[in-house]
């Protein structure tokens, strides 16, 4: 490696981490002090509270499981501690990540001579914004000053993809089952351009489920030789754990030998003395124990290329990532069902921190530590932006002289080997745009030079830029749709899935209730919620702006503005501000992102709750020999089975079991939610009739001709979801007519004076109604003068006096905003 | 629907300064050139002409405007939307409900 940047990537895994340095030319794997390129995540800590990390940490497991945690990776963002009894102290999985990244950020410094600074942390996909956020608070307290993180599957591709531009066009696909997650992203490379189509995964899917399926077939083996094990009893938790630790030994012996021991000695103490677990496990059995889950995660990728218009045959490659896809049936499985060849060459452990360590080029993250060497007095600072690494061979670099007291420049150009642009005189605000020339494939440093009026040669800071040309990354876009839960249960979209991060939005909305000054316990609740499902409780709720009557300095009236600001950088961390206009206060990083609270009590009335549910739905569709919602029933019963499992082993104290335990109840409550609704089908396939053909009358007379173009289209769509019974492309296309039909019908000259008696006779109902009176008078007044603009007031002051409807207001998380 | 209702200057062959001519990688070089300008405060690129008069042009505008045209089918619809002419004022009178019945399904 020669002297210029380096970029540090990191794999945070659930089982194992690695990280990887990028010089501009090669990705370079770091070996850590024990010489491996793989650190396991899993801490240690003695009773003296000494710490162990990586191979040594896991070596303890068996040993001594009670003092040793892996798998802490699913519990990120989370409130869960995990407990090491031999210190007496708790850790947060957040303080044991920081461990794994500070044990990584030495290794990286033990090679490169420097302790890196900056660096790319890959995270899933699919992580929600509470483990998003945890990831990257590890990051600052390993000791990083600068960290983007990046999602796994863009990662692998970014690595898979680096350089291989001879590639055939067409999408190819990323299949990551990782320890813990599961991400498949589709992909396409044109022009040297990397562009994640689309991506979709499971954040409780993975390697660990096989461990875990091991051990129910070792737990179903002993029972049936008179020994069983209780996964519900907290006295053997740390049995489990241990059988844990030796099923996944079992299952990477079984990727390269037909049979395996599981032998694990004196796991507990059993009514004759300590008890010996020595079970056979072959390739057939753990064939079939992993089926179900392969299964799932190929579901997954069927799915994601449904919803691109393709099917597996359209694939050019598939690339594997992660330790489950070394297992032959798995690999065999996914070529065979996704018919397209695997990608060759790359190693399924390492590709991800490889791919991160591109990313952080691509992000111009350099990792040395920055020089504070004063700048001379004479040199004038430019203020450049380029892309560090660029596909394209023509970049362009903006910049502005910044003010200083040497002589200023009049010119600039840039130069390398070869090559020089022309002169390029600066604009009148010292701005200049200049268009560079790349060699292909090669890590390309410009000289700087710059001169005066007269031509004499000026000094400038920097005097070089390098530009690494290869295959770079196109903005990555939003996994989840991120949104506000109104108090009605509907979801006012701030982002949508797919939108290029970075992205910012802001939306107004307005209070249902008064907020009294000073009150403590009085809160107006902003819940922000990810998710493409319709009702905001079917959605996952990842964090709360919370305004507390105290922080007020008055007392905020009902129908107040909040004016409500969300923002997500490249990694996908989310930054929220509410701003209050009538106070003139601004609140800020006021989300309390924490994944929702996941006890197991809770989670069990949940689980009943469904199954009543279930049974319902389940009873109306026997009547009507509705056969396909009954064989839908199937696979919702199934996964709540599954969950009753799960919960099973949250009550033994598996936080991480709680969480998927919750994860499937959410999943089942929505896909139940959408066979209510589908027996609902004839009230809403008669409302739709009626929908298109009154808005097409209104947008016949008075809409525009854009409005009645999409109202074609639109009435087309909504006649083929008829067809196809679909409800919730019905709704969807409900909403656009009914927006269609408002448009039109407030340019009816009568409108506001209709909308506003409409207002007025509900305005005993008003959340004020003193202010709803005065209002009324008000409105009285204007509609006989006929001040159009005033009426228009007065109506949308009283719909924001107007009370949410109390059900939905339960439901969706406390919102106090419409 | 990716094009709003009453906002075609938000085309992203406006936002971008091109037109549907463009290939690819035409449109990733002027996209990262504007965002580059952006970045250190340009004049030049804090707004773009449309034939509905300049709108302010914004890093995420830049952003929203690359991922559109990267997808084949938004982008012939931006194409689409780029030629149509400005939308006319709507007309000023009420509907009329002479053939309401038959519209609703009634014989």
């Amino acid at each position: 490696m020669g002297d210029g940047p380096r970029y540090l990537g990191i794999d945070l895994g659930t089982t194992n981490s690695a990280a990887a340095v990028f010089d501009g030319h090669e990705v370079t794997t770091v070996r850590n002090r024990d010489g491996a390129l793989l650190t396991p995540s899993v801490v240690h800590l003695d009773r003296k509270g000494r710490q162990l990390v990586g191979a040594r940490a896991y070596r303890r497991l068996e040993k001594d499981p009670d003092n040793a945690h892996g798998g802490f990776k699913r519990l990120m963002g989370t409130d869960s501690t995990l407990a090491f009894p031999a210190a007496d102290t708790v850790r947060s999985p957040v303080q044991l990540s920081t461990a794994i990244l500070e044990a990584l950020r030495q290794d990286v410094a033990d090679a490169l001579g420097f302790m890196p600074e900056t660096a790319v942390i890959s995270v899933p996909a699919l992580f929600e914004l509470p483990q998003t956020r945890a990831t990257a608070e590890a990051a600052e307290a390993a000791g990083f000053t600068k960290v983007e993180l990046i999602q796994e599957p863009v990662a692998s591709a970014l690595a898979a993809g680096w350089r291989a531009d001879d590639e055939e066009p067409g999408p190819w696909l990323v299949f990551d089952l990782g320890g813990g997650t599961f991400d498949a992203s589709l992909l396409e490379t044109r022009d040297g351009l990397l562009r994640v189509v689309g991506h979709d995964g499971d954040n409780f899917l993975g390697g660990r489920d096989i461990d875990r399926a091991i051990v129910d077939w070792a737990l179903q083996q002993l029972a049936d030789d008179g020994t069983p094990i209780d996964r519900t009893d907290p006295a053997h938790a740390a049995a489990l754990r241990r059988l844990l630790t030796a099923a996944e030994e079992a299952k990477i012996e079984l990727s390269r030998r037909q049979e395996a021991e599981l032998t694990v000695f004196d796991l507990f103490d059993g009514p004759d003395g300590p008890i010996d677990v020595d079970l056979a496990l072959d390739r057939t059995t753990l064939d079939a124990l992993a089926k179900p889950l392969v299964e799932r995660s190929l579901k997954v990728c069927r799915a994601l290329l449904t919803a691109h218009g393709l099917t597996p045959p359209d694939l050019r490659r598939i690339v594997l990532v992660g330790g489950p896809t070394v297992m032959p049936a798995v690999r065999e499985r996914v070529a065979e069902a996704l018919g397209a060849p695997l990608a060759q060459g790359h190693d399924p452990m390492t590709l991800v921190s490889r791919g991160a360590a591109l990313y952080a080029a691509n992000a111009a993250l350099d990792a040395r530590p920055t020089t504070d060497a004063p700048n001379p007095q004479d040199v004038r600072r430019l203020w450049l932006q380029y892309p560090t690494l660029s596909s394209d061979l023509f970049p362009h670099v903006a910049g502005r002289l910044l003010d200083g007291s040497g002589p200023a420049p009049k010119a600039v150009r840039f130069a390398r080997e070869a090559w020089s642009s022309e002169w390029c005189e600066l604009g009148p605000d010292g701005g200049l745009v200049v268009m560079l020339e790349l060699e292909a494939g090669a890590a390309n440093t410009f000289a700087i030079e710059a001169r005066d009026a007269h031509e004499a040669p000026v000094a400038v800071h920097p005097s070089s830029i390098t530009v690494v040309q290869g295959i770079s990354l196109a903005d990555p876009p939003l996994s989840r749709t991120i949104g506000v839960a109104l108090a009605s249960d509907q979801v006012q979209v701030y982002l949508e899935r797919g939108t290029p991060l970075p992205a910012k939005r802001t939306f107004t909305h307005h209070t249902i209730q008064s907020l009294p000054q000073g009150s403590e316990g009085a809160l107006l609740t902003i819940p922000i919620v990810q998710g493409e499902l319709e009702r905001a409780s079917h959605c996952r709720l990842v964090g709360r702006i919370e305004i507390g009557g105290e922080a007020l300095p008055h007392a905020l009236p009902s129908g107040s503005a909040v004016e409500v600001t969300l923002e997500v950088d490249r990694g996908g961390r989310l930054q929220a501000q509410a701003m209050v206009p009538a106070l003139d206060v601004m609140f800020e990083q006021v989300a309390h992102l924490m994944a929702p609270d996941a006890s197991p009590d809770r989670l069990r009335g949940q689980l009943t709750t469904l199954l009543t549910r279930l049974s319902a739905v389940r009873s109306t569709a026997g009547r009507r020999g509705d056969t396909t919602t009954i064989d839908r029933l199937y696979d919702i019963e199934w996964s709540l089975q599954d969950a009753a499992l799960a919960l099973d082993a949250a009550l033994g104290g598996d936080d991480d079991a709680a969480q998927r335990a919750r994860r499937t109840l959410i999943d089942a409550d929505a896909t139940l939610d959408g066979l209510e609704q589908a027996q609902s089908w004839p009230q809403l396939d008669q409302e739709a009739m009626l929908e298109i053909a009154g808005t097409g009358r209104w947008v016949e007379e008075l809409g525009t001709q854009q409005e009645r173009q999409i109202y074609s289209e639109v009435a087309t769509a909504a006649q083929q979801a008829r067809q196809a019974r679909n409800g919730s492309a019905l709704q969807r296309q409900l909403r656009v007519l009914r927006d269609l039909k408002t448009a039109a019908y407030f340019r009816h000259p009568q409108a506001w004076t209709w909308a506003f008696e409409r207002a007025a006779s509900h305005a005993h109902q008003c959340t004020d109604v003193p202010r709803a009176q005065q209002l009324v008078a008000e409105g009285r007044s204007a509609n006989e003068r006929g001040d159009q603009d005033t009426l228009k007031h007065v109506v949308r002051g009283l719909w924001q006096l107007m009370p949410a409807p109390v059900q939905a207001e339960a439901g969706a998380f406390q919102s106090g905003v419409r | 629907m990716t094009v709003p209702l009453e906002d075609l200057a938000s085309n992203p062959f406006f936002v971008l300064g091109l037109t549907p001519a463009a290939s690819p990688l035409e449109l990733e070089r002027q996209g990262q050139k504007l965002l580059a300008m952006l970045q250190v405060g340009l004049e030049a690129a804090t707004s773009y002409p449309t034939p509905f008069g300049d709108h302010p042009r914004t890093a995420e505008a830049v952003r929203q405007a690359l991922a559109t045209l990267r997808d084949p089918a938004r982008r012939h619809e931006a194409e689409v939307w780029f030629d149509l002419p400005a939308p006319s004022p709507p007309p000023r009178q009420a509907p009329r409900w002479t053939d309401l019945r038959e519209r609703l399904g009634w014989r």
